[in-house]
């Protein structure tokens, strides 16, 4: 693209697909930039702490800058849509909860609804369609406060990631990060190939 | 119990849609929202056609709303998914006569005139087929915020109308090119999803209030138009965009029919 592309859709573009989960995705980073004084992170000015996996978390990857790759996306699995994002630079943090049935709404059952179901008919794919586009304008419309709550946390920042020497598995041949290998009597061993041997891997 | 199972009659068969629903409540638009004992809710566009209380019974009849073909309208696409041309790139345009964005590949395009704004100056254009659509080319030569217009005038009148962008940052506002009714974005910034979107409508040069104005979107699943605005005193309307697709915003008054296609930044 020859323009910036904002961020709700690169957001969206990333993810793949609309969907309500996503869209507070959107909103939560968007509210911590913000809220931080902060911009987009580049090299791990920003922590994300995030409590859940599902698809609010690709909104802030790609808004936040806090990625798996770069080691500042830390994925606790509590099933919670609650988000901590942290700056170094400005040594603070917000964590971002997002409010119990904040959406809540028979558009949003219906369309929940139809999601579970494994085929939809043509009427049923049209009708999920124009719930979407109201549950959309919904979550992009409400104030803020009714769809989070958040509040200044304290922080224990973690290190910076640190980059490992790569060495060569004496079981499979394939490379492995150092500190993930472990000396057997089949050699230094990759995680997957101490499995394979009946040992316990080094993760 | 005064719950009823729900049937819906397909060419004279019944076929079960929901059952044990105890509240019914008819909505906008011919939709009738049901509920079930089971808390199951569902939206259907319908009308009861038999009620049979005894017997826990009642009947709906749906409400067509395949394309009639004489809902035609006409309108341009971009023949790019980039959303504007480059300064120096070849400028195509395609033409479809249709219905909500859904092309009708038997519609008889010979009758259509194509034309550009260039200063002010009205410009016919080419309308050539290609692969088996037809094409409008603009050539090359052209920057900045083209109005370009199709016209047909048969029993009914149709007009199609959209603003080609080439090059970048082409913010100003846009006055109307003088269709006899015609869909006019007000202010031209860029189209984004998850923003409001206002167009006014003019009937002759003058705001026409009080007129639905239909939008839709590529791509879309529905059969009919899934939005459907009224204008205000000053002829405006605006539309909350949620899809990722351009979108066809369609008029019609007396025996007019406008499109304006617009164009999203992404």
């Amino acid at each position: 693209m020859c323009r910036d592309m904002p961020p709700l859709e690169q957001a969206i573009q990333f993810h793949g697909h609309i969907c309500p989960g996503i869209l507070m995705g959107v909103r939560a980073a968007e509210f911590a930039l913000k809220h931080l004084e902060v911009d987009p992170d580049i090299d791990e000015q920003l922590i994300a702490v995030v409590e859940t996996d599902s698809c609010g978390v690709d909104a802030i990857q790609v808004i936040l800058g806090c990625t798996f790759g770069k080691g500042n996306l830390i994925h606790k699995d509590y099933g919670k849509a609650v988000y901590t994002i942290g700056s170094r630079e400005k040594n603070r943090a917000v964590r971002i909860a997002q409010k119990f049935g904040a959406t809540a709404s028979p558009n949003r059952d219906r369309f929940r609804e139809l999601k579970m179901k494994k085929n939809l008919n043509e009427e049923e794919k049209a009708e999920m369609e124009g719930l979407l586009g109201d549950i959309f304008e919904q979550i992009m419309s409400m104030p803020f406060e009714d769809l989070f709550k958040w509040e200044d946390v304290p922080f224990d920042f973690p290190a910076r990631a640190r980059i490992y020497p790569t060495i060569q598995c004496e079981g499979c041949g394939e490379g492995v990060m150092e500190p993930r290998a472990k000396k057997t009597e089949q050699g230094m061993l990759c995680p997957s190939c101490q499995i394979e041997f009946g040992g316990v891997a080094n993760v | 119990m005064c719950e009823a199972n729900i049937f819906f009659n397909r060419g004279g068969k019944e076929e079960l849609f929901m059952e044990k629903v105890d509240r019914i409540v008819p909505g906008e638009e011919d939709n009738l929202f049901l509920e079930s004992i089971f808390g199951e809710r569902r939206v259907v566009k319908a009308r009861i056609r038999e009620m049979e209380l005894v017997r826990h019974r009642i009947v709906l009849e749906e409400i067509n709303e395949e394309t009639s073909s004489k809902e035609n309208e006409i309108w341009l696409e971009l023949d790019t998914d980039h959303g504007h041309f480059h300064e120096g790139e070849e400028v195509r345009l395609k033409l479809f006569k249709g219905y909500n964005m859904r092309p009708d590949k038997d519609s008889d395009l010979s009758n259509v005139k194509a034309f550009l704004l260039e200063n002010g100056e009205r410009k016919e254009i080419a309308i050539i087929e290609h692969h088996g659509e037809m094409e409008l080319v603009l050539g090359q030569e052209f920057t900045g915020l083209i109005p370009v217009f199709v016209q047909e005038n048969n029993e009914k009148e149709l007009c199609g109308k959209m603003l080609v962008e080439v090059g970048h940052h082409h913010h100003h506002e846009v006055a109307p090119i003088g269709l006899p009714l015609e869909i006019v974005p007000c202010g031209f910034g860029h189209a984004r999803l998850g923003e409001s979107y206002e167009i006014q409508v003019l009937r002759q040069g003058k705001a026409l209030g009080g007129i639905e104005v239909k939008a839709t979107y590529s791509g879309s699943k529905n059969k009919n138009y899934p939005y459907k605005l009224t204008t205000n005193e000053e002829g405006k309307a605006s539309l909350f965009l949620t899809a990722r697709g351009n979108y066809l915003f369609s008029v019609s008054d007396d025996n007019i029919t406008s499109t304006f296609t617009l164009v999203k930044s992404f």
